[in-house]
């Protein structure tokens, strides 16, 4: 039975229509017309326990609006949802119980106090027994080196440091589930690697269930082997990360050094994506040409001096899809895990 | 999920309390400063009265040994009332890290209380110190322990009545997310008021039983005139029960005004 499970899921939010200028500002104080916004609509999440998924989509896509309704803070318009078997927005208190959330652009952390106390505040909330809270501190403390700074009072601590303790606050209740918000948003890379570390870490060790969002892709190769992507409230791509690649990366990029700048250089079968001097970038569809093909066709004609291949990287492949839209190469690619 | 998980435990709302003692203490020069400032007011309120009553016709009920207590209790006092202890809800709205609060296994409008009883309970020991500086500047008349008893239950009521005042003031948050304005009118409102600079009773007396009647005077004034002796124990259990009653019908509206805006953050999504 899945950890999480969302059923047709939908979110409008209706807000005052607004006219424009001073006139229309005037007119809002006494006639109102609302609007409404469809934030989510059609969401259809089912997780396992255990599972690490990437909840990907561009800014307004409805990603944290969804979070906010899986934490029990936010109430459906309609749809349902089920997490660890309770209604989060009808036992939320319950429900936090269950969860542990990390905002990358908000702290939980109390500002003015050092992060120790901040440990035992989480500690009297959640009810965590003495001593299971002092075993979780020590063995947070060692994977995220806590210590150095447990003693600092959080508005002192440099960014990364701050989202290590968040990290750690997050977890102090042995949650089943975690929503990460954007964890690693603004982090340098050392830091960015310890929080992955941390996650991979947590997810193999206590099984915990962990739904990330992330503009950082690289959070999500390094961590889940499933993708949910939304865009414009509604989820265009449910399932693996290497589907997504081999589906969508279709084109491959073969970039080539030419010996000598020939001006009129073309090849049939590849598109010229760029030339800068002596270095052109050709993109080509590995279903209609090999690699190898490719090669010869550009080595008959033209003297080189070196040839490398670009794979897709899951990057460009989303930017891709935010771009023209998700099209389902093969009806099977359209059920929802 | 275990029994044991949904009934209501205390200690977080403790440890609330504490870490807003603790918050505040580190603010150091905040202290120095309501000190001293506290100090500074004694001194000015004890010439202004001190010129006005050599003027004029001290009224027999409050000489002026008895209005330089009124006021430098007052002061004390303020020490304590003057504090807006909700504001974090302001805060909090404002910038939207309420939503994290949300997301814990808490009473929020709770712990909003807990945290702006320690703030309280904080500069409520600040009342020692000032008290002992400005006993260098003024004498301060010290009443029988029973009126002494009844002043303080009568300051804690006041306390309670300004609390659900400020947190009714900080809800208006949830619709406006500013409340500078209402805010700036609410001190207008208390300081002429509340009695905590003039005391009541030196109003013309049709205005008094209008002012009396508001809960403004149940903050200050009514503990105040309870400490100088101008309302005596018989009328106690009258003026109390007033204090009770603006409580109770403070404490509906802030049930009232927080649902619907608790709401229009879950519904809305703030």
């Amino acid at each position: 039975m899945p950890i999480i499970e969302t059923r047709d899921l939908k979110k409008v939010f209706r807000s005052i229509k607004r006219e424009p200028g001073i006139g229309g500002a005037l007119s809002t104080l006494f006639s109102r017309t609302y609007e409404e916004k469809i934030a989510v609509e059609n969401v259809n999440l089912s997780l396992d326990a255990g599972e690490v998924i990437g909840y990907i989509g561009p800014n307004g896509a409805g990603k944290s609006t969804t979070i906010k309704m899986l934490t029990g803070i936010l109430v459906p318009s309609s749809g349902t949802i089920r997490v660890a078997g309770i209604v989060p927005h009808e036992r939320r208190r319950e429900n936090a119980h269950n969860i542990g959330v990390v905002f990358g652009q908000r702290s939980q952390l109390y500002w003015d106090l050092p992060l120790r106390e901040s440990f035992e505040l989480l500690r009297a909330i959640y009810g965590v027994p003495r001593d299971r809270y002092l075993q979780n501190l020590k063995h947070f403390s060692d994977i995220l080196d806590l210590e150095r700074f447990m003693a600092t009072p959080v508005r002192q601590l440099s960014l990364g440091e701050r989202m290590r303790g968040d990290f750690a606050a997050a977890m102090l209740h042995d949650p089943k589930i975690v929503y990460l918000d954007e964890p690693t948003i603004g982090l340098d890379v050392v830091a960015k690697e310890a929080i992955r570390g941390f996650i991979s870490e947590v997810n193999r060790d206590r099984g915990t269930t962990v739904i990330l969002t992330t503009h950082d892709l690289a959070d999500v190769e390094r961590l889940s082997r499933r993708i949910v992507l939304i865009d414009k409230g509604t989820v265009i791509y449910n399932g693996s990360l290497e589907r997504l690649r081999t589906e969508y990366g279709t084109h491959r990029t073969l970039v080539v050094n030419l010996s000598e700048p020939y001006p009129e250089f073309a090849i049939e079968g590849a598109e010229l994506e760029s030339r800068e001097q002596t270095t052109v970038r050709l993109r080509f569809d590995r279903a209609k040409m090999s690699a190898e093909a490719l090669i010869r066709r550009v080595t008959e004609r033209y003297s080189i001096t070196d040839v490398s291949i670009i794979e897709p990287d899951i990057e460009s492949i989303v930017r891709r899809i935010y771009l023209e839209g998700y099209h389902q190469p093969t009806p099977a690619a359209t059920s929802l895990t | 999920m275990s029994l044991a998980r949904r009934s209501f435990r205390l200690a977080p709302y403790v440890e609330f309390a504490k870490k807003a003692i603790a918050r505040e203490a580190t603010y150091r020069f905040e202290v120095f400063t309501a000190i001293g400032s506290f100090v500074v007011r004694v001194y000015l309120l004890r010439m202004v009265w001190i010129a006005l009553y050599s003027r004029n016709a001290a009224p027999s009920e409050l000489p002026l040994h008895a209005i330089i207590t009124y006021s430098t209790v007052a002061l004390l006092m303020g020490l304590v009332l003057d504090i807006d202890q909700t504001r974090i809800l302001h805060d909090k709205l404002h910038d939207g890290s309420i939503a994290t609060d949300f997301m814990k296994p808490i009473s929020v409008p709770l712990y909003l209380f807990s945290d702006g009883t320690g703030e309280v309970l904080f500069h409520a020991a600040l009342i020692v110190p000032s008290l002992i500086l400005a006993l260098f500047l003024v004498h301060v008349d010290v009443p029988s322990a029973g009126v002494l008893l009844a002043f303080f239950v009568s300051f804690l009521l006041g306390y309670l009545v300004g609390f659900f005042i400020n947190f009714i003031l900080n809800c208006i948050a949830f619709w406006t997310l500013e409340i500078h304005a209402a805010q700036l009118i609410l001190t207008w409102v208390t300081d002429l008021l509340g009695g905590q600079i003039i005391p009541l009773v030196l109003f013309p007396l049709a205005f008094q039983k209008f002012i009396f009647a508001l809960p403004f005077a149940a903050m200050f004034s009514t503990p105040l005139l309870i400490y100088v002796g101008i309302i005596k124990p018989a009328r106690y259990l009258e003026v109390m029960g007033l204090q009770v009653m603006w409580l109770a019908i403070l404490a509906v509206i802030a049930t009232f005004i927080w649902r619907a805006g608790a709401k229009r953050v879950i519904v809305q999504g703030g």
